[in-house]
């Protein structure tokens, strides 16, 4: 027993050698590191990291593009990793807290930007003097900036509208002016008719992804958590009260199509399997895969709630912004986002043109490229129309915990659909958020 | 009655196998496909194949990749090996009183998950990044320490060396062998299928390894494998056909090595269990 014992003292005595070792060094490595680091300010090389090769990482390529004719010598690394990985190494290298292997700008989905700028205060650099919060769709603003500070740069919109197959509802009787600032409840009605007629459904859904019922709230200007972004506002939250009991009668009315991930979402879209696809406007290019349906679809806007008051035809689903690292050469990648995505016009142009990304930068919201006709859409000036619905949706703070608040109301709409009481429902969840979120 | 019997476990077998051949078979017919028709659920083989590979060699860093994993793997495997059977044979060779404590504190570590390693890990790596910048974070060397001897792969070596006839020690003492002489001479050859199963074992786990190889390697032309996959699944529309010819690249190294070993991967696998 004493040999144990001794053995384990000697065990701890070497690990705290070795861990005193490591903090002594410690600043003399980080100090060495951003001395080398400082000299030439502008001449400095910075790295991105984004997702998605054909949309945000195209969109920088254009940027760095336009970057390097100004200044010439910078360098600029582009990554690309998952969204998911992105998550997983800057909660790592954070946690660490060595600044080491973290990148100098870095995108962020709006739902979860509250989270990493409220947990790591001190991590990101504050972009208030470099671009202004009022040059960008008001929606935005709310995600991207903290206590009155802007720390992201807006990029991409998530503005929403109603993908609709012509032929589907001509056949059911209908024009797509029927289909026009309807509301959830005509809308449901309208897919019972389409459902006799067409034998298709109106609508695809994954039960275990609510991006319609964020949809349907943020319309009416209210969100998962109130305000302030930590105290969830679920019991008593009218808007999404009434969300829920749409989402209820959709089911019950036998006009839903479910899928269980998004590769079966696609393929219910592509395969002609629904009349309507209301999301946001980044499922264009899946949509256009299918070059058979061209010249069926059209976009009209989306559905609003019917009792909520300040509803609204436009509303939001995911987006992203772009955050600076608080680390050395946070000055040349905060001058980097400020003379692209923070103020060049032409370059929003470029953006729309060859990648289809509509920004949320207000002075780029018109322009050529933004009233090109769309012949997969029958003519339709698509962008136009977004670009419009993006100035409408109404702005709502994401707060720091969407996709936690999501796990739970994705089990209690279940217990909702099997019979549960709304009102019990509602304040089930709010008490299990309130116990996980603080 | 002996027929019908036959047939019904024909039946079953067949079904189990169906069971486990199918999303192989889903996997190769959809690497020849294009995206639409792999969400559309097209069974049938499609003449996709050359397109799927040329966008994936165009739009990847492929062949670094590859040339990435492959070594870390190959390298990882022999490394780790050699130092978990020395570790194996000497526990259950030698004696010595404080053996069984250090091995039972070996096992120990099993029990403490990645997730909990992961934070200070890295930090070690980050900072030992500006002294020793070959083996810090971003290089292939920090890659493959943290896994090069597992707790796992040592006791897996000290089983199978309780099959190994004490009495071969003794002879190799009495001829005159060295102590290393004797794990090098008689041990190793001896002992071939164990070390195919453990490097059947070790290969597949360093080659498919995902969350700290994403962790700590930052810059494109590190990237392994399981990476490059990731990456192609996260556009908001990701190209199917693509993804699954890159998985089904992905998938040949392991399988080229399994079926290469496979007869002494089983022998190698009873031994442990006996």
């Amino acid at each position: 027993m004493k040999k144990v014992l001794a053995l384990f003292l000697s065990c701890m005595v070497l690990l705290a050698g070795c861990s005193s070792g490591g903090g002594g060094k410690e600043p003399a490595v980080s100090g060495g590191n951003s001395g080398g680091s400082d000299s030439g300010s502008k001449a400095e090389e910075i790295t991105i990291w984004a997702w998605d090769p054909a949309f945000n990482i195209a969109a920088l390529n254009i940027a760095k593009e336009a970057y390097s004719k100004k200044n010439p010598d910078a360098k600029i690394n582009i990554v690309e990793f998952a969204q998911a990985d992105i998550i997983q190494k800057l909660n790592t290298g954070l946690n660490s807290g060595t600044t080491k292997g973290l990148p100098n700008i870095v995108l962020i989905e709006d739902y979860r930007a509250q989270g990493f700028l409220q947990s790591y205060p001190d991590a990101f650099y504050d972009l208030s003097g470099t671009i202004r919060a009022e040059d960008f769709a008001d929606y935005k603003i709310g995600p991207t900036s903290l206590d009155g500070k802007q720390y992201g740069v807006p990029f991409d919109s998530g503005v929403t509208g109603m993908y609709v197959r012509k032929d589907y509802i001509e056949q059911a009787g209908y024009t797509l002016d029927d289909l026009k600032n309807i509301d959830w409840k005509q809308y449901i009605e309208i897919g019972k008719v389409i459902k006799e007629k067409t034998g298709k459904d109106i609508i695809t859904l994954d039960p275990n992804d609510l991006g319609i019922i964020r949809m349907m709230i943020q319309s009416g200007g209210s969100w998962y958590l109130a305000e302030d972004g930590k105290t969830p506002d679920l019991a008593g939250n009218a808007a999404l009260k009434e969300a829920f009991e749409l989402y209820k009668e959709m089911m019950e009315a036998n006009v839903v199509k479910v899928n269980a991930d998004w590769s079966q979402f696609i393929a219910n879209i592509n395969n002609g399997d629904v009349a309507t696809v209301p999301t946001g406007n980044w499922i264009t290019p899946s949509v256009k895969a299918e070059a058979s349906q061209a010249g069926q679809w059209a976009i009209l806007p989306i559905p609003k709630l019917p009792q909520t008051p300040n509803s609204v035809h436009a509303t939001n689903l995911g987006g992203s912004s772009w955050y600076v690292m608080n680390i050395p050469g946070a000055e040349t990648a905060a001058d980097f986002l400020a003379e692209t995505f923070g103020s060049d016009v032409e370059m929003y142009q470029n953006l729309l043109t060859n990648v289809g990304a509509i920004g949320t930068l207000k002075a780029a919201a018109s322009g050529e490229a933004y009233s090109k006709p769309d012949d997969f859409f029958g003519g339709q000036q698509i962008v136009n129309d977004f670009a419009a619905w993006t100035a409408e949706i109404p702005k709502v703070n994401y707060g720091i915990s969407t996709y936690a608040i999501e796990d739970i109301l994705i089990v209690e709409m279940q217990n909702y659909l099997n019979g549960k009481s709304i009102d019990q429902v509602l304040s089930d969840a709010q008490a299990q958020a309130e116990a996980q979120v603080k | 009655m002996r027929k019908l019997k036959r047939i019904g476990t024909y039946a079953f077998l067949g079904g189990a196998a169906f069971v486990s051949i199918f999303p192989f078979l889903w996997m190769v017919v959809s690497a020849t496909n294009k995206s639409v028709d792999v969400t559309k659920g097209r069974l049938l083989p499609g003449n996709h194949l050359l397109d799927n590979f040329t966008k994936l060699a165009e739009s990847t860093d492929l062949w670094t990749s590859l040339w990435n994993s492959a070594r870390i793997s190959v390298l990882t495997t022999i490394l780790a090996i050699v130092i978990a059977s020395l570790a194996g044979y000497g526990f259950e060779i030698f004696r010595s009183r404080a053996k069984d404590i250090v091995f039972n504190i070996l096992l120990l570590s099993m029990m403490i998950p990645f997730a909990a390693l992961m934070i200070p890990l890295y930090r070690m790596f980050a900072n030992i990044s500006g002294t020793v910048p070959a083996i810090g974070i971003d290089t292939m060397a920090s890659v493959m320490l943290p896994t090069i001897t597992t707790a796992f792969l040592i006791f897996f070596f000290r089983q199978n060396s309780k099959m190994f006839p004490k009495d071969m020690v003794e002879a190799g003492r009495i001829d005159g062998l060295s102590e290393l002489g004797i794990f090098f001479k008689i041990f190793m050859p001896t002992m071939k299928t164990t070390y195919a199963a453990a490097g059947i074992i070790t290969f597949m786990s360093s080659w498919n390894n995902y969350l700290w190889p994403l962790i700590v390697l930052q810059s494109p032309e590190q990237k392994t494998i399981p990476l490059l996959i990731s990456n192609l699944g996260s556009g908001y529309s990701p190209d199917y056909g693509l993804i699954m010819l890159a998985i089904v690249i992905a998938t040949l190294p392991t399988a080229l090595v399994f079926f290469l070993m496979q007869k002494h991967f089983v022998a190698g696998m009873m031994g442990s269990v006996k």
